[in-house]
């Protein structure tokens, strides 16, 4: 067994450093779009879990214009998207059982189940809005030159701000169990070590269950779909070791001034645009959606959202498989959402309305090469300035002793 | 383990956030040491792992001091003492 410890120590003891993390997945998923030419991506594939279940139901999505769109098929097994999340919720999972982190967790407070729900069903439905979640609209969506991702980052930068001014507020805290009276404790060590090994053989388990999956599909002729299993499981191990979480990138900005995962995020999506530079000039088509108002109010709902229900759709991912069962409403919101946006956009006229009006803007055919990637770097730097000016507000705060913002509006 | 080489901590408050993920932990992390008063020692209980990260960087920032940490479990008990900067009026509000 020292074997498995000395892993355990080796890969799972500490945390990730943020920067590391971000610009690991900014390559991986550089590398993910010049391997498959589909983007590092989630939310699309939530959708199509909507119109599965549907048709579980009786119901037959498949001639909604969305789901023509997005091509829905008969399972998640039969599409590499659906390899992709199932090989990220693994990867979380590997990783979670083996740092030790899994645990079956309650919420405290009920209210929870409702945040996670509502903020889950905005978040969904703001993402598909936008043609994408914190991934492709964002992360991964930024490195493709679309346009329709700058207002998309910009109304989640918003909408963050708005849900973290909500999400404070005492009906959505609620009050902590908070014991009063002095006593003393003996600071004894971690007694962890000489628990049993069950998490870590559980670990294991699903690690090979993955590699078993994955390597099933590509022995059955889908090397691609492997290929998906295999990076999902990468990004899956990534996110919870390193906590890449966007909502706590965008919250503890707002909430703390504290910016680190928000600069290594910036960096990330940095690092992964040269990546993605070269592989669309060597040929692979690059993602381009529609530069519209719906990817603005998409990024809106979707800042508001990710913050009450506690966590974006990567997020959600890697903390359901954490334990934290608070997530699973987040999932089902999520799932419901998106659903209810692929209806309303023909039956509604969502399209018609908020995106088909707009243009779908590829910066570096507007702009030229040299254009296009300047106008990229240039627009990252700008969010790096708005994080460190947010930061250094914070700090001049604090010295000046100011009472923590958040109780100044919960005051009023 | 000897009992009389085991290194002792008096506790004034003690604040379980179990089950509660981001941003809670924090927020109830540094209400609480607001309403002490320099020098006391709270204890936090937490068990998400965002806070194992967030919980120690936000006490840094606010200038309060991590005297120590243990890891039982899934779960992570932090022993934070309140920083001179640390209080704004002193408990009872």
């Amino acid at each position: 067994m020292a074997w498995l410890e000395s892993i355990q120590r080796r890969f799972f003891g500490g945390f990730w450093n943020p920067y590391a993390s971000l610009v690991a997945a900014g390559v991986g998923a550089a590398l993910y779009f010049g391997f498959t030419g589909t983007l590092w991506a989630v939310t699309g594939e939530f959708t199509r879990w909507g119109g599965n279940l549907l048709q579980l139901f009786g119901v037959d999505p498949t001639g909604w214009a969305y789901f023509k769109a997005i091509k829905l098929t008969s399972s998640p097994l039969t599409r590499s998207d659906g390899w992709l999340v199932i090989g990220m919720l693994l990867g979380s999972l590997v990783s979670a059982l083996m740092s030790g982190h899994f645990k079956i967790r309650w919420p405290a407070h009920a209210r929870r189940w409702v945040q996670g729900l509502v903020g889950g069903l905005l978040a969904g439905f703001g993402t598909r809005l936008a043609m994408g979640c914190n991934l492709a609209a964002f992360f991964t969506g930024l490195p493709q030159f679309s346009l329709h991702t700058w207002l998309f980052i910009l109304g989640t930068g918003l909408g963050s701000y708005l849900g973290v001014k909500v999400a404070v507020r005492p009906f959505m805290a609620g009050q902590p169990r908070l014991e009063h009276g002095v006593r003393t404790v003996a600071l004894a060590e971690a007694s962890a070590k000489a628990g049993p090994h069950r998490h870590l053989w559980a670990g294991l388990v699903a690690g090979g269950a993955t590699l078993t999956l994955t390597a099933a599909a590509i022995a059955a002729g889908h090397p691609i779909w492997g290929l998906a299993g295999l990076f999902g499981a990468a990004f899956g191990i990534l996110i919870q070791r390193g906590q890449v979480c966007f909502t706590a990138g965008l919250r503890n900005l707002w909430l703390f001034g504290d910016g680190t995962l928000a600069k290594a995020i910036l960096l990330g999506m940095a690092v992964q645009s040269i990546g993605t530079a070269i592989f669309i000039y060597k040929g692979v088509p690059p993602i381009i959606h529609w530069a519209s108002l719906g990817a603005l109010l998409g990024g809106v709902m979707f800042g508001v959202g990710i913050v009450v229900a506690g966590g974006c759709e990567t997020g959600w991912m890697y903390r359901l498989m954490e334990g934290q069962m608070q997530f699973l409403s987040v999932a089902v919101g999520n799932v419901v959402g998106a659903t209810v946006l692929a209806y309303g956009w023909d039956h509604w006229g969502i399209y018609q309305a908020l995106v088909a009006p707009w243009p779908e803007v590829n910066l570096i055919h507007t702009w030229g090469w040299l254009g296009g990637l300047v106008a990229t770097f240039a627009f990252l730097a700008a969010l790096w300035a708005v994080v460190a000016w947010r930061e250094r507000t914070f700090r001049i705060q604090r010295q000046a002793r100011a009472p923590i913002p958040w109780r100044q509006s919960a005051a009023r | 383990m000897q009992a009389s080489n085991t290194p002792h901590l008096v506790v004034h408050r003690s604040l379980n956030v179990e089950g509660e993920s981001c941003p809670y932990p924090e927020v109830y992390t540094l209400d609480a040491l607001r309403d002490m008063h320099p020098g006391e020692v709270l204890e936090v209980i937490a068990d998400c792992p965002q806070s194992f990260i967030n919980i120690p960087a936000a006490v840094a920032r606010e200038g309060h001091r991590l005297r120590h940490q243990v890891q039982i479990g899934a779960c992570r008990y932090f022993y934070i003492e309140v920083g001179s900067s640390g209080s704004e009026t002193p408990a009872s509000g």
